[in-house]
Parts: structure tokens; C-alpha cells; sequence
């Protein structure tokens, strides 16, 4: 559903998978390299220009796929407005109809602007374990089930308060400190970098990336895959609480 | 809870609580930080049983109440006292095995995709329903023909006209065979031909299928012309339960409503109904038949 929704909109659709990516990806690269620049300096905690070069074009591409602004507005909005009421009436959970469609479309996302970071890898020669991109995309595909939890309990605040996208601005900032998109995780001074390191966010941007282009062993790779399992339990116990709580509440707006 | 009715409810209530505020910038700056909130009761203990197969017209004014229980009935919202069954199931448990034999459709709410054309919903349908897609598809384009609306099968449900959305939303809504029927306001908004067909249509699939149906509708045609028992419900209580041919004969009497010497059909009765209510009069007795 989520393929023939987005295709019906071609134009939002090239400009949120091809442009958007290649613009956030030039002010990223911009910024390291002009800090660095301004270092006088070519290495930067223990990683040279090359290396923050290749964390620059990938870690734009990853955190724009398990960002989930998009359809977390999007089930805000079904509760505030009441069109949740087309999905409560039938034997389908709220849940599992976002997570399909969020699903899908990252799918779709990955698959057509991937070639984007590996041709500019290729033409600034930066590093790149490409073995290791399908155990990348099997740790992003997980943690999309994650993230979209986090946004499922976002969204569960719109039957309490009215406006509740707020939280979504609250929550997409955290994320993109914690997730390492910002500034590499391992910049940070302990014990601050060990707590972000191993919590379930580092794998929505710091942990992915890292792994491919050599910044992370294997170990640490493998080991994102159980903290973003202790976080899925701890954001589902979450949502159910919430979902069951809001629907108590719920007026069924709007019929 | 006795089986021979697919529909029970005993003392079920509904109140809503919302937050209230006199106007003014100096009141929004107060209730920013006290807020002071007051509790409606949109449907008092109330107590209906439905039989298989019966087409029942809830009918009454704006905030009577009719949609409220519509809303509990269907599962979409929990009460606030009291007990309810449907089909055996408590609605607001949202069970699949409920939900795959009910269907509601809100006349002001669209419940089909708005991005995609209605055979792509329809199709999308079909998978939540788990039903067999060649059959469903059979289904549609047959309640399409039916419904005259073949042509807008594929196009996007936002460019279709009001009467052609709703037709692609009846024909989503009965796709998986419903036992039971929730029909709010079907042909709210339509023009005479619009209204026609879907009631001709209605009348044709309910000699057919014989589902069980709630209808709430400000146009009495709908009323008098599908339903067999009547739910006048007044102020968040029923006031009349029986047939609606019986409605006329009996509203003298046990409505307060003067209609001495007046040849007024059943919508005359209702407006005088809804008038008298609105002027605030006390509603007779409720009603038992």
C-alpha cells in the first residue's frame, strides 16, 4: 500500500528519495571537512579526513532511512482526526498497518537511492567493507521495527492531548543526537560514550555505519542487534500501555 | 447474555468528559494553567435487544446520543457503565473474529483510502479480511455494476465526487459479507438520484443477505423506507422503541405531541419530534411495544 501511495505522488517521491538525500549528504561532508580544515589538523579522535568522509555520505543515507517522522505524523493525525476509526473496525491492528507501510517504503527508499552513497564513495575514494552492507540492511531492517515502536508510543499520546506532533519534534532531535548522526558516538567522553554506544538508538546511524566503513568490528555489530531487542521490549510493553489506555479515552473523533 | 439476540445491551452509558473555557485571551491564559472540565452524558442506561436479520432505524437529533451508541456498538468506543454484547463478543475487546463480521460505515468519515483508487483499496480489503481474492474481486466489480459506479473504480478515491466516494465506501463496507451492518448517515449530503440508488441498492442487498442493521439517518425516506423497527432516542435516552408504522398512531399519545386533527406522515411526526425537543419540552414517556 504504501509502494502505490507514495507512486502516486512522483514528484514528492523524487525529491524525498534522490534530492533530499544528495543535499542533506553535501551539508554533512561540507561540515567535517571544514572542521577538520579548521583543525589544521587530519585526524579527529583517532580517525582521519577519509574516515569522516565515509561517515559523512553514509550516515545522511542511513539516518534518512530510520528516521519515521512521515508515518508517525501520519497516525497523530488518524487519532486526532478519527480516521484511526477505519482501522479500529477492522481486523487489522493499528500497529502492524503503519510498521507494513513504514516498512515498505524504506524498503523502496533503500533500494533507489542506495547507488547515491556507494557512487560517491567510489568517486571520493573513501572507505567501504561492502561485504558487510547485507548485515547492515538486516540491522537497519530490524530497527525500523523498533523505531517505528518509539513512534507507535509517540503517536499514542494524541488520544490524551491534542497537537501531540510536538513530540515528534522532541523525539526526532534525541534521536538524531543519540543515533550518532550528529556527531560520531565515539566522540563523546565516557562514560557517556559507552551508555550511547549500547543503547538501542546507536543502531538507528552510529552502529550501521561504523560497521561498513570499518569505524566497528563485528562484535559490537552483533551485539546492536540485542540492545535493540531489549529496547523493543521495553518500547512494546510501552505502546500496548498506551494503546489500551487511549483507546479508554478515545472518543472516536469526527463520527 | 441470551443468543436468539445478536444485539444486547443492558444499562450502557456513555459520558464524555471535555475541557471548558469562557472566552477571552485572559481565560486562555488561565485555563493554560487550571483547566476546569465538565462530564456530558451522551447516552444514559440504556437497554435494547436486537433480533437476527432486523433493520432497525436509529433515529434523533444532533447529539441525541445515536451515533454514541453506534460507536459502542461497533467497537470503536468503550462505555462507561453497563454491559454489551454483539454477537456473542464485548465490542471494545476488538476480537478479529468480531470484527470480520461487523461493518460500519460513517457517512462524514472516509474509511477507504484516500491516495488510492478504490480497486486498490477493495483489493487491499480482501487481504485484510483474509478473503479468497477472486471471488472478492467478483464481489466488487458485481456490487460496482450494481451500484453503477464501475466506471470510478480506478480512479483515486480524493478526486471522486461526494455520491461516487460513498458508493465505493458501501461497497467496501459489505465486501466481507457482514452479519451486522452499522450504517451512520449513509446518504448524508447526497443529491435525490444519489440517495435513490443507495437506498434501492440497500433494499436489494438486505433481501438478499438479510444482515442485521443499525441505520441513523436525518432523511426519514431512509428511515421509513428500509427500516422495520424504530430507535427514537431522545436526550441520550430511547423514547420509542417499536414499529415505524406504529410511530404515527402512537406519538399522540405518548409523546406530547399535538396532532389533532392533522393527515401528517411519519417525517411530520419526526420534525415535530425534533422541534418540540428543541424547544426544550419534556418527551413523553418511553415507549415499550
Amino acid at each position: 500500500m504504501a509502494v502505490h501511495s507514495q507512486l502516486e505522488y512522483r514528484v514528492n517521491f523524487a525529491i524525498d528519495v534522490l534530492i533530499q538525500p544528495v543535499l542533506s549528504t553535501t551539508i554533512e561532508v561540507t561540515l567535517w571537512m571544514a572542521i577538520l580544515t579548521g583543525m589544521g589538523s587530519d585526524t579527529l579522535g583517532g580517525f582521519g579526513r577519509e574516515a569522516y568522509l565515509a561517515y559523512a555520505l553514509w550516515s545522511t543515507f542511513v539516518g534518512r532511512i530510520t528516521t519515521n517522522w512521515m508515518y508517525e505524523f501520519t497516525m497523530i493525525e488518524d487519532i486526532d482526526s478519527g480516521k484511526v476509526n477505519s482501522i479500529l473496525v477492522r481486523p487489522i491492528s493499528f500497529y502492524e498497518f503503519y510498521l507494513s507501510q513504514f516498512v515498505g517504503y524504506k524498503t523502496i527508499c533503500v533500494a533507489m537511492s542506495l547507488v547515491l552513497p556507494l557512487i560517491a564513495t567510489y568517486i571520493f575514494k573513501a572507505p567501504l567493507i561492502i561485504e558487510r552492507i547485507p548485515l547492515m540492511l538486516a540491522s537497519l531492517l530490524y530497527y525500523l521495527v523498533f523505531i517505528h515502536t518509539v513512534s507507535f508510543c509517540v503517536a499514542c499520546f494524541a488520544f490524551f492531548i491534542s497537537k501531540a506532533q510536538s513530540f515528534t519534534a522532541m523525539k526526532n532531535l534525541a534521536i538524531w543526537i543519540l543515533a550518532g548522526e550528529l556527531i560520531p558516538l565515539d566522540l563523546y567522553p565516557e562514560p557517556l560514550k559507552s551508555i550511547l554506544i549500547h543503547s538501542p538508538f546507536a543502531s538507528g546511524v552510529y552502529i550501521p555505519v561504523g560497521y561498513i566503513v570499518g569505524r566497528i568490528d563485528t562484535p559490537l555489530m552483533l551485539q546492536s542487534f540485542v540492545s535493540i531487542t531489549l529496547g523493543l521490549a521495553c518500547a512494546g510493553a510501552l505502546a500496548s500501555l498506551l494503546w489500551w489506555r487511549g483507546l479508554k479515552a478515545y472518543t472516536g473523533t469526527g463520527a | 447474555m441470551s443468543m436468539s439476540f445478536v444485539i444486547e445491551t443492558t444499562d450502557l452509558s456513555r459520558t464524555y468528559k471535555s475541557y471548558r473555557r469562557q472566552e477571552g485571551a485572559w481565560n486562555a491564559l488561565k485555563g493554560f494553567f487550571s483547566r476546569q472540565y465538565e462530564f456530558k452524558t451522551a447516552l444514559k442506561p440504556t437497554t435494547v435487544r436486537i433480533e437476527p436479520g432486523q433493520i432497525v432505524g436509529l433515529v434523533g437529533a444532533n447529539g441525541a446520543g445515536k451515533t454514541t451508541l453506534l460507536k459502542i456498538l461497533s467497537g470503536l468506543i468503550f462505555p462507561t457503565s453497563g454491559d454489551v454484547s454483539v454477537l456473542g463478543y464485548k465490542p471494545y475487546e476488538r476480537k478479529a473474529e468480531f470484527l470480520r463480521q461487523i461493518s460500519i460505515l460513517l457517512g462524514q468519515k472516509a474509511q477507504l483510502w484516500w491516495d488510492l483508487p478504490a480497486a486498490d483499496s477493495f483489493n487491499l480489503l480482501s487481504n485484510i479480511y483474509s478473503l479468497d481474492q477472486v471471488q472478492a474481486k467478483k464481489d466488487w466489480l458485481m456490487l460496482a455494476d450494481r451500484l453503477g459506479c464501475t466506471d470510478q473504480l480506478h480512479t483515486q478515491l480524493r478526486r471522486l465526487s461526494l455520491g461516487e466516494r460513498m458508493k465505493m465506501e458501501i461497497i467496501g463496507s459489505l465486501l466481507h459479507r457482514p452479519r451486522i451492518l452499522f450504517l451512520d448517515e449513509p446518504t448524508i449530503g447526497l443529491d435525490v438520484l444519489a440517495q435513490s440508488t443507495i437506498r434501492t441498492f440497500l433494499l436489494e442487498y438486505v433481501k438478499e443477505h438479510k444482515p442485521t442493521i443499525i441505520l441513523t439517518s436525518h432523511y426519514m425516506d431512509d428511515i421509513s423506507r428500509l427500516a422495520d423497527r424504530l430507535l427514537l432516542i431522545s436526550q441520550g435516552a430511547i423514547v420509542y422503541d417499536g414499529k415505524v408504522e406504529n410511530f404515527v398512531r402512537h406519538a399522540e399519545a405518548n409523546l406530547n405531541l399535538n396532532l389533532s386533527g392533522e393527515d401528517i406522515d411519519f417525517e411530520q411526526v419526526i420534525h415535530k419530534f425534533f422541534e418540540k425537543e428543541s424547544r426544550g419540552s419534556k418527551i413523553g414517556r418511553p415507549l415499550a411495544t
